[in-house]
């Protein structure tokens, strides 16, 4: 009796998500028809673009890992596919999935070095992967140096044999782009995490020796996890590269990855999807509907953060008590970091095994 | 049904367990007992996967599995309690032993993304599944608890049922009844029984001698990780060298 009570209860809220899911899609559908402004769209196109990348950490972080490296790859997905519709012609409609393989492979031998290092191993690793990737990319004068690529050709015109050629030349098109790709990640990421995939990464975030246990592969499901999050920030970058239309190194160098975490942390990485998207969508609009000049910004997004850590661990949507099924806020952040600390200096594989 | 050869340990120049030999037969219950420090966590650390062995053999089910990591050795068939609870605590705790079916779930991500009839009936299965062992371990009126606020008594008999969920034929219990109090052992104790009965071999590591010497069929005696006697609980009694390993050697005599 009282199990058929719960899947009903389940079901029923199950429908109501999927109500809610399609009601927002068709708000963010109609919102350009809405708001004429190119500068809103452009904010609301950025912001997409930020809370994707957002959830890439996010997913990381539910391995038990923090990357400082999701800008580099960003970045790297952004040159790639500048480079292939540059330097090698190709139509951008190609290059994007290119640029996205590209970087997962590149993400894939990076991660299969460094995931074995689990705590502050990784994440002093790809902090210095997150540092040099703007002076490795400043020193190929292939890739236009520090200088950068520019006048990034846009894609090309879609041509449907019934309709006008669709010509990204307004924010419009741009902006429905974005929102596809948005929705693809989204339900990927849906897909994955309710997936017996997402119940290894959640179980390896929970307690990864006991995952190890009942015959979870840490080292692969982490090394899933981050090659699927790097190759999902390759995508945005190859998306940023020509929305964007020029490129410097300097874009992709580790203050946006920091950005980046802020996004997540403020939402509430209790959440993956809901905390990034909001805690983008306040960090974007907040800040422009103030006003606030530019040189004092980066004081105001740490004093922001100094805040929330100390009054708001779980971040804006610990406010509603959203009973989460893996609701557990920053504490998750904070004991990784501080296990992260604990390793030092000692022998990985011997502090690996429990009592 | 496992084989112990020649099993050696070193951490640096410190030998936590030393040239062991042993067996664990079909379907017994071993007690591996022994003072702290003679290397009995270590000894299920090195079987599980957990540690490397610096020499020796683990065979079980005649596959070599020396060396191979802890989830590796689950495949195989061999599941352990860790001495602390080792929950997922923040979950429930169905969904506890829900997770721990990660080596039997088949379902493609896209079948259960598009909830096929397979995948809802396998879903449903090994739901059923968990329940039962629930069940079967008296824990089913807490399933929607969370993991975090059971009693500690409940925790551990949590921690078992997890490590039969993975479907083992060799169950490691490390410390399966410390800190409990005499009504909660004596739970526990029927608990390892009835998993015996269910066809699971079974070692235990354990400080409580009562309970040790309730529920092996044989025992064996660690100290400075060496083997120092073996046999029914009657001969480890009497055995000299473990009365000396336990109280100290007599001076006068």
């Amino acid at each position: 009796m009282v199990t058929q009570n719960w899947k009903y209860k389940t079901k029923n809220f199950r429908y109501r998500k999927l109500i809610t899911f399609i009601g927002l899609v068709l708000i963010f559908v109609g919102l350009p028809f809405i708001v004429h402004s190119p500068y809103y769209i452009h904010l609301l196109i950025i912001a997409g673009m930020n809370a994707i990348l957002a959830m890439t950490f996010i997913m990381i972080l539910r391995t038990g890992l923090i990357s400082l490296g999701i800008a580099a790859f960003w970045g790297i997905g952004a040159y790639a596919s500048a480079a292939f519709v540059m330097k090698g012609e190709v139509s951008f409609w190609l290059a994007l999935p290119a640029a996205t393989v590209i970087t997962g492979l590149i993400s894939w031998a990076v991660g299969y070095l460094l995931v074995r290092n689990p705590g502050f191993g990784f994440l002093i690793l790809t902090a210095v992967i997150g540092m040099l990737i703007s002076l490795v990319f400043g020193n190929i004068s292939w890739l236009g140096g520090f200088t950068g690529i520019e006048y990034i050709s846009p894609p090309n015109p879609i041509d449907i044999s019934f309709l006008a050629p669709i010509l990204f030349i307004s924010k419009i098109p741009y902006y429905f782009l974005m929102l596809g790709l948005f929705l693809l990640v989204l339900i990927s990421f849906w897909a994955l995490y309710h997936s017996s995939t997402g119940r290894a990464w959640m179980a390896i975030g929970l307690n990864p020796h006991l995952a190890e246990s009942i015959g979870v592969n840490v080292f692969r499901y982490r090394l899933i996890a981050f090659v699927i999050a790097s190759a999902v920030a390759g995508l945005e970058g190859s998306f940023y590269a020509h929305y964007i239309g020029s490129i410097n190194p300097n874009a992709f160098n580790i203050f946006k990855t920091i950005n980046i975490h802020i996004y997540a942390i403020l939402g509430g990485t209790g959440s993956v999807f809901l905390g990034p998207i909001i805690g983008t969508l306040i960090m974007t609009f907040v800040p422009e509907s103030l006003r606030i000049a530019k040189e004092i910004e980066p004081i105001l997004t740490g004093a922001l953060l100094i805040l929330l850590i100390i009054f708001l661990p779980g971040g804006i949507l610990s406010l509603f008590n959203l009973r989460h099924r893996h609701s557990e806020g920053t504490a998750g952040i904070t004991r990784a970091i501080k296990k992260s600390f604990l390793l030092i200096g000692k022998k990985q594989k011997e502090t690996h095994a429990p009592s | 049904m496992l084989q112990v050869r020649n099993l050696s340990k070193f951490f640096g120049g410190l030998a936590a367990i030393s040239d062991l030999d042993f067996d664990i037969l079909n379907s017994e219950i071993l007690g591996v007992i022994g003072p702290n420090g003679a290397g009995k966590t270590t000894l299920f650390n090195v079987i599980s996967g957990f540690y490397t062995p610096t020499r020796g053999r683990v065979i079980f089910d005649s596959h070599d599995i020396t060396g191979l990591k802890a989830h590796q050795v689950a495949h195989v068939g061999i599941s352990r309690t860790f001495q602390a609870s080792n929950l997922f605590m923040s979950l429930s705790v169905l969904d506890n032993i829900f997770t721990c079916h990660h080596m039997s779930y088949r379902t493609s991500i896209w079948k259960r993304f598009l909830h096929t009839p397979s995948a809802i009936e396998e879903e449903r299965r090994l739901r059923g599944k968990a329940l039962e062992i629930l069940e079967f371990m008296g824990l089913d009126p807490l399933k929607d608890e969370l993991a975090g606020r059971l009693t500690h008594g409940q925790q551990k008999a949590l921690g078992l049922c997890m490590a039969l969920a993975t479907d083992p034929k060799l169950l490691l219990l490390d410390e399966p009844v410390t800190g409990m109090n005499p009504v909660e052992i004596q739970t526990m104790l029927n608990l390892i029984g009835r998993i015996r009965s269910r066809g699971v071999t079974i070692a235990i590591v354990e400080h409580n001698m009562q309970a040790v010497m309730n529920l092996c069929d044989r025992i064996i005696v660690l100290n400075h990780g060496q083997k120092i006697a073996e046999g029914s609980h009657k001969e480890i009694i009497e055995n000299q060298e473990v009365i000396e390993a336990y109280l100290g050697k007599d001076e006068e005599s």
